[in-house]
């Protein structure tokens, strides 16, 4: 008896060890093992103001604290109109980044990295998360922001719920975080770059902000080209912001700049016809029509019908 | 091939009644810098429905005219095509201490603690 008595015992120590110690999380171990250059080894951004959540208003009373942290009035009452779904019990994630932009912010989602999201707190950014802290066929949705974190005991601190300095297991976190597919973003002024901005990404949050706030969207392209000087989207969007804006010279300036640096970009050549033809230049809009017809590609349909409209018009 | 039928249908009375409330952000001749980046063009009328259904599945869902107006105003071409095809299974981050049974709550809580050697298993059993 007592010989069989003490495996059992054995097993059901280790067992219990396993499950008190959890299993260490993929991201979360390549970076303790190795952490990347550059990369703090903690930062807390103590500074984001907290708002404790009433019932389902994760969505935003998070949002809330990072748009006030940006410098925005926001209050979790002011947003329910704007990012809450009464009939969902909750926030979607398109509204969380609209309700941002509609603050004249760009909204960035961040690349699925805690890397990316650990160096944006570093550089003082508190980045907005959603993570899944139940199951995946039993989910429990979540919105918090995360403010900072420590490789060396592991944890992570987010403004989360009715908690202002939550403190969560960093593995914990990644595996919550991983079931809402690593998504998490950032609420920043338009003249801000995100510290792990990739072109692509950060120009199609620009466009993105561009329909609802042009002059905010402006600002962007500006200096995403102080950053990205050759990029075509960011020259184009520059000068549709302007054109948004009503400003009819900038926009032709911005376009010209774009078919000088990517003269085989059709579309720079048909915005740039469309900005000459209301300008009333109308011989300099027939050239850059044509050139975009001569071009093609895609969107061969639209640029005849610039052609069409300057053509029509003597 | 009836949805999209519905779908016609319905964007084409939206626009044949004059409530055609969603604004048409793409002017004359101009290339979009949402086109530019995404590289290839939604079509118009696409986006239209989407953006008329998103409306409607949103004053459904509780929000007032005016102001679902404004909110799918702000979401992006490719955004409002998302919620138009799949509003109701996207997360809804919310629901933090909302209708959860106990057996729910047990398992949330052993997730919380130790968590990770009970998600592989509940990930095997499926």
């Amino acid at each position: 008896m007592r010989r069989q008595a003490a495996p059992a015992a054995a097993g059901v120590f280790i067992l219990a060890a396993v499950l008190l110690a959890g299993c260490a999380a993929p991201q979360v171990s390549s970076l303790v093992q190795q952490r990347p250059p550059g990369l703090a080894a903690k930062a807390e951004i103590t500074a984001v103001p907290f708002f404790p959540q009433e019932d389902y208003q994760c969505g935003p009373a998070s949002l809330a604290a990072a748009l006030v942290h940006a410098g925005r009035e926001a209050t979790p009452e002011s947003l329910l109109p704007q990012v809450f779904l009464p009939g969902r019990k909750g926030s979607l994630q398109a509204e969380m980044l609209a309700t941002t932009r509609r603050h004249r912010l760009v909204a960035y989602p961040l690349a699925p990295r805690l890397e990316d999201l650990m160096r944006e707190i570093a550089a003082g950014v508190p980045v907005v998360v959603l993570q899944n802290l139940a199951l995946n066929w039993a989910p429990q949705w979540h919105y918090a922001v995360a403010i900072g974190y420590d490789l060396e005991s592991r944890q992570i601190v987010l403004r989360s719920g009715v908690t202002r300095r939550a403190t969560m297991s960093l593995d914990t976190f990644e595996h919550t975080w991983a079931r809402s597919g690593h998504w998490a973003m950032l609420a920043l002024p338009a003249d801000r770059l995100p510290v792990t901005a990739t072109e692509t990404s950060f120009i199609a949050a620009l466009a993105a902000l561009e329909r609802v706030a042009p002059a905010a969207a402006h600002a962007g392209y500006e200096h995403a080209l102080q950053r990205w000087p050759g990029s075509a989207a960011a020259q184009i969007g520059l000068g549709n912001a302007s054109y948004a804006l009503r400003d009819l010279p900038g926009a032709a300036a911005a376009y010209l700049r774009a078919t000088f640096d990517h003269p085989a970009s059709a579309d720079a050549w048909n915005n740039l016809a469309q900005a000459l033809h209301e300008l009333g230049k109308r011989e300099e809009a027939l050239v850059a029509a044509r050139r975009a017809v001569d071009l093609g590609g895609l969107r061969l349909g639209t640029y005849r019908e610039t052609l069409e409209g300057i053509l029509r018009q003597p | 091939m009836t949805v999209l039928f519905r779908r016609v249908m319905a964007g084409f009375l939206i626009v044949c009644m004059g409530g055609l409330t969603v604004p048409l952000p793409a002017l004359a001749g101009i290339v979009g810098t949402d086109t530019v980046v995404a590289g290839a063009e939604r079509e118009r009328l696409a986006s239209v429905l989407d953006r008329s259904e998103v409306r409607v599945r949103l004053q459904a869902l509780g929000v007032d005219p005016a102001n679902a107006r404004a909110r799918v105003a702000a979401l992006s071409d490719a955004e409002a095509a998302q919620l138009a095809a799949q509003m109701d299974e996207l997360p809804a981050g919310g629901d933090l201490l909302g209708a959860a049974v106990l057996v729910f709550l047990v398992l949330l809580a052993t997730d919380i603690m130790g968590y990770t050697k009970i998600f592989p298993f509940t990930r095997s059993a499926r």
